[in-house]
């Protein structure tokens, strides 16, 4: 029995940033990196599972990332999974949802799973497609939003709730294997503890390849691209303090800017 | 990190001219009592640089004895007395120097409020009166002669301070000390030239400045404090009566006005507790100087807030702003306003726990905020700068309160992996309760200025991790955690029994799982019903009952208070007492004092006079009291009872680990440790001490107990005055 839990660490913009010298992103010296918040739940339903089983089932965390996202990965793995594999090449730098999707859909041929969650979608892009896409590539039942999941480690069915506009919920019955993405407050994360953080850095973690996966460069070109990045306009306001003469003065400077004089 | 200081608090950092000196910024911290005097100088010298260090224009001593006859021991002042003085006090200014700050002295002559309890002499004063404030000390009605003689005090102080390296002199007139008992009618009740117009009263003021700026002016910055208002009315000094006459009186003599209000008996109106004043709160009265004054202007209001500091300036109410406790609180508050890092602010909460050091008479001063207040020199603690850490062990602190979020602070500082874990999503454990009761709102800036600063050190500290809303630790999960040190924080708990400081024993009938009986935890949880008559059992000398009968009757409940232990004792020393008992008279709480709970029943409590068995003690075998019996028995009816009896530690998850020792090693754990509440219920300052402390000396043989420190006591051997003799000689 394996669950794969497919995870992403995401950007947190500082109070501070600037645009990267193309437009197209912000710097990198404006980031702060952190496993996505949705993975957390993700990774915890997996545990829960394994738990249930009596810890026979084999919880496996895959990233899409650079070294970078090494901390990310041991984030995951600090709370109890087994191993993990983190798949690199340049010529992911700038992969989107459906990249990422094929490149999952390798280590699931490869690893066959009987469960795949991923998160709902990340905090930073919030394009929720990777997990569908996932699907979608391997022909396996899916459901995206899971709110609530009984399934037991080797179960041939899942059922599920699931979160649908207007506030309404669905419940379903789904074949096993199949990708989840999960929704936030499905469980409650749990804290890695020292011990859990010193042995995730023993853990083992295959580093792979395109090619070790038998994927081409080209078949990895991301199916849209950002063209550019900025900060939109606001409106701008301003307190005046100060002594009645003060503010009077402040407020003929504010229109005397304005108009331009 | 480009600075993100806004352009409005530019104006903070202009220089200004006082006198012959120039303060580089806007921020003068105001003379305020910290323990140290001229007697601890190596504690003086410290605590004033760590501030110029962080970026204060000017700092001051305390307030300064100018002579043996204004002594006001057991309150610790510090002195200019004589040549051993000069050479202690010289530590400070040469500290201060150092940091391009100004030093600053204030002279004070306390006439009938200082009691002269070790020099043994008789205060003189512009009539005889018995201090309101020190009720067994009259002084000496001065005459002409006397009036030259103490002013030729101020003189001969002034000269010793400027031979100090002090820069500023302040003649001290505020907290009805000095001139300002000659100025005040309430003291002064003269018919010479000295009393009875205001011009004649404020003659001595007028004239003392004279003398001092003759002597020291050239050399040094002229300042004068003066409690513009006395709050009592046409009683008293009142601002647009003589207070501004004798701004105008005064002001070619002075540098620069030092303004505040109220006087010493009830200096909290000064001193104002946040549960009653918010910053600025003085400025009603102070804003009136600079209209009428020539020269600058500063004063005190716990400004803690920058926006309030550059519109104070920009409004023309003061042009410089004067901080003590937020000075206490944050030494380094003007150069963090500077860089523009206004969220490391450690802001002051206003609990005046520092005074109360004071008040108490003797006590170094602590701050709640800021555990290295009073510990630079005798523990080297920098409020900014942390050693790093000496080892690579990794610390799990259990309770995010006040003791364990500063331990976790300061373990991160130094660069310890540290999980602070804690069951609650917040950071701050009872501290997001006491923030609820009336006016302690601001209380809530301790609790804030950990979780920032947690925030960041947890991104800048690898693996470390701040585990809110965690599942509670049991001891098995402790033992797995992988840590190599633990520190348990874990808080304390009301009685349920009324265990109390009185019997020690529990109340019988007492039971707070019953409906009607209810801790102050669960008042705060909102799950029982109050009743409209409550009666309040209060054992607990500080803040939690005066605050629980407030709140409550303020929501219109029937409060009778049995105390047994003088209701809200401590808040006599923070300076919340007298506006407290106007609180609880206005709310009409019936306070039944010098009384104690001898049993509960269904609806009623049964309580005596402490003082009610015989006064005659004798021996009547045993089994018997050696006194009359106490028959002063009365019963009073409640539908709900509040029990504010007295603290016990949670301590039973370190007294389970401690009772597994021998697992410890098997599991990598080198030590397991206690500190605050869980320790033994204390104050938030000692609390918040507890966790700075263990986090400082986490590397030590035993971090459960501290490290000795630096005393500061005179060494046998050595005369304090130079030349002069140490051994016992008789005058025979």
């Amino acid at each position: 029995m394996k669950i794969m839990v497919a995870v992403k660490q995401v950007a947190f913009l500082d109070d501070e940033f600037e645009i990267r010298d193309d437009g197209r992103d912000v710097g990198e010296d404006f980031f702060e990196k952190d496993l996505n918040e949705f993975d957390h739940f993700s990774v915890e339903q997996a545990m829960l599972i394994k738990e249930a089983a009596g810890g026979d089932a084999e919880v496996v965390i895959v990233i899409v990332g650079d070294e970078d996202a090494d901390d990310a990965l041991r984030t995951a793995l600090a709370k109890g999974a087994d191993r993990g594999i983190r798949v690199w090449d340049d010529a992911l730098a700038e992969a989107d949802g459906i990249a990422v999707a094929k490149v999952l859909a390798k280590l699931v041929e490869r690893e066959k799973p009987d469960m795949v969650f991923t998160g709902a979608q990340s905090a930073d892009f919030g394009s929720a497609v990777t997990g569908m896409a996932l699907a979608g590539f391997l022909g396996w039942p899916h459901a995206a939003v899971v709110s609530n999941l009984d399934y037991a480690s080797g179960a041939r069915t899942a059922t599920l709730r699931r979160e649908l506009e207007g506030g309404l919920e669905e419940i379903m019955t789904i074949r096993c294997p199949a990708v989840l993405s999960i929704q936030l407050g499905i469980n409650q994360p749990r804290y890695a503890s020292l011990r859990g953080i010193k042995q995730a850095k023993q853990k083992p973690v295959d580093e792979l390849s395109l090619d070790d996966l038998g994927l081409s460069a080209a078949e990895v070109a991301p199916a849209s691209r950002v063209r550019r990045m900025y900060a939109p306009e606001r409106g701008k306001a301003e307190l005046i303090t100060g002594s009645a003469a003060e503010q009077a003065a402040r407020l003929a400077e504010i229109i005397k800017e304005l108009r331009g004089m | 990190m480009a600075n993100n200081r806004p352009a409005k608090y530019d104006i903070l950092f202009e220089p200004i001219k006082i006198g012959p000196k120039t303060m580089k910024n806007r921020f003068h911290q105001s003379p305020h009592c910290i323990g140290a005097g001229s007697d601890k100088p190596g504690f003086q010298a410290a605590h004033r640089a760590v501030k110029a260090e962080g970026g204060w224009g000017a700092v001051n001593t305390e307030y300064c004895s100018i002579h043996p006859e204004s002594d006001d021991t057991m309150r610790v002042s510090a002195r200019i007395w004589d040549a051993g003085d000069v050479h202690n006090l010289r530590a400070m200014t040469d500290a201060v120097h150092k940091f391009d700050c100004l030093a600053g002295i204030e002279l004070w002559y306390g006439g009938a409020h200082a009691p002269n309890m070790e020099t043994r002499q008789t205060p003189r004063g512009p009539s005889q009166f018995a201090s309101e404030f020190e009720t067994m000390t009259y002084c000496h009605e001065m005459d002409h002669a006397d009036i030259k003689q103490v002013q030729q005090y101020y003189v001969d102080a002034a000269l010793r301070a400027r031979d100090a390296g002090f820069d500023m002199v302040n003649v001290y007139g505020g907290h009805a000390y000095g001139p300002l008992q000659w100025l005040n009618a309430y003291y002064n009740r003269r018919t010479d030239k000295y009393g009875g117009s205001v011009e004649n009263r404020g003659r001595f003021w007028v004239e003392t400045l004279e003398k001092v700026k003759n002597a020291v002016g050239d050399d040094c910055a002229i300042a004068s404090r003066f409690a513009i208002d006395t709050l009592y009315g046409s009683s008293g000094v009142e601002v647009e009566e003589d207070g501004l006459k004798m701004i105008k009186m005064a002001d070619d003599l002075v540098d620069v006005w030092d303004i505040n209000v109220g006087d010493i008996a009830q200096w909290g109106e000064d001193a104002g507790p946040s549960r009653f004043y918010r910053q600025g709160h003085q400025l009603p009265w102070q804003k009136f100087v600079k209209q009428h004054s020539k020269k600058p202007v500063l004063g005190v209001g716990r400004f803690t807030d920058p926006e309030k500091m550059a519109e104070v300036i920009r409004n023309g109410e003061l042009d410089i702003i004067s901080c003590a406790r937020p000075s206490i609180s944050d030494p380094f508050m003007p150069q963090k306003i500077k860089e523009g890092r206004l969220d490391d602010i450690r802001t002051c909460i206003g609990c005046n726990v520092c005074i109360s050091r004071w008040e108490i008479g003797g006590p170094p001063m602590i701050c709640t905020q800021n555990a290295t207040s009073g510990e630079e020199y005798r523990r080297s603690w920098h409020p900014e700068k942390f050693e790093k850490a000496k080892s690579k062990d990794t610390i799990l602190v259990i309770g995010a309160g006040p003791a364990g979020s500063e331990a976790a602070r300061v373990l991160m500082e130094r660069g310890y992996v540290t999980h602070l874990v804690d069951s609650a999503e917040k950071v701050g454990g009872h501290l997001n309760d006491i923030t609820t009761l009336p006016g302690l709102g601001e209380w809530g800036y301790h609790r804030d200025y950990r979780e920032v600063q947690l925030e960041k050190l947890v991104k800048k500290n690898r693996d470390s991790q701040l585990a809110l809303g965690a599942k509670r630790l049991t001891a098995d999960a402790v033992l797995s955690y992988g840590a190599d040190k633990v520190i348990i924080a874990t808080g304390s708990s009301w009685s349920g029994t009324g265990v109390n400081a009185l019997t020690h024993d529990p109340i019988p009938g007492v039971d707070a799982r019953k409906p009607n009986h209810v801790t102050p935890e669960q008042i705060f949880a909102g799950d029982k019903k109050i009743g409209k008559r409550v009666v309040l059992l209060n054992a607990d000398p500080y803040f939690m009952g005066p605050s629980l009968a407030e709140m409550l009757a303020a929501k219109g409940h029937d409060v009778t208070v049995i105390d047994g232990v003088g209701f809200g004792r401590y808040m006599h020393f923070t300076l919340e007492a007298p506006n407290m008992h106007r609180r609880l008279h206005e709310l009409h709480i019936d306070v039944i004092g010098d009384s104690w709970v001898s049993k509960v029943e269904e609806g009623r409590v049964e309580y005596y006079n402490v003082w009610g068995e015989g006064s005659r003690r004798e021996y009547r075998g045993p089994g018997v009291l050696p006194r009359e019996e106490n028959r002063s028995h009365k019963w009073v009816e409640y539908d709900t009872l509040v029990l504010v009896t007295g603290r016990q530690s949670d301590d039973s998850l370190f007294r389970d680990l401690k009772a597994r020792k021998d697992e410890w090693a098997k599991n990598d754990i080198k030590g397991v440790y206690v500190i605050g509440d869980a320790w033994a219920p204390k104050i938030l300052a000692d609390s918040t001490f507890d966790g700075h402390r263990i986090a400082r000396e986490i590397e030590d043989a035993n971090p459960q107990l501290p490290l000795p420190y630096k005393r500061e006591v005179s060494v046998w051997g050595t005369a304090y005055q130079p030349g002069g003799e140490h051994k016992q000689e008789w005058r025979i």
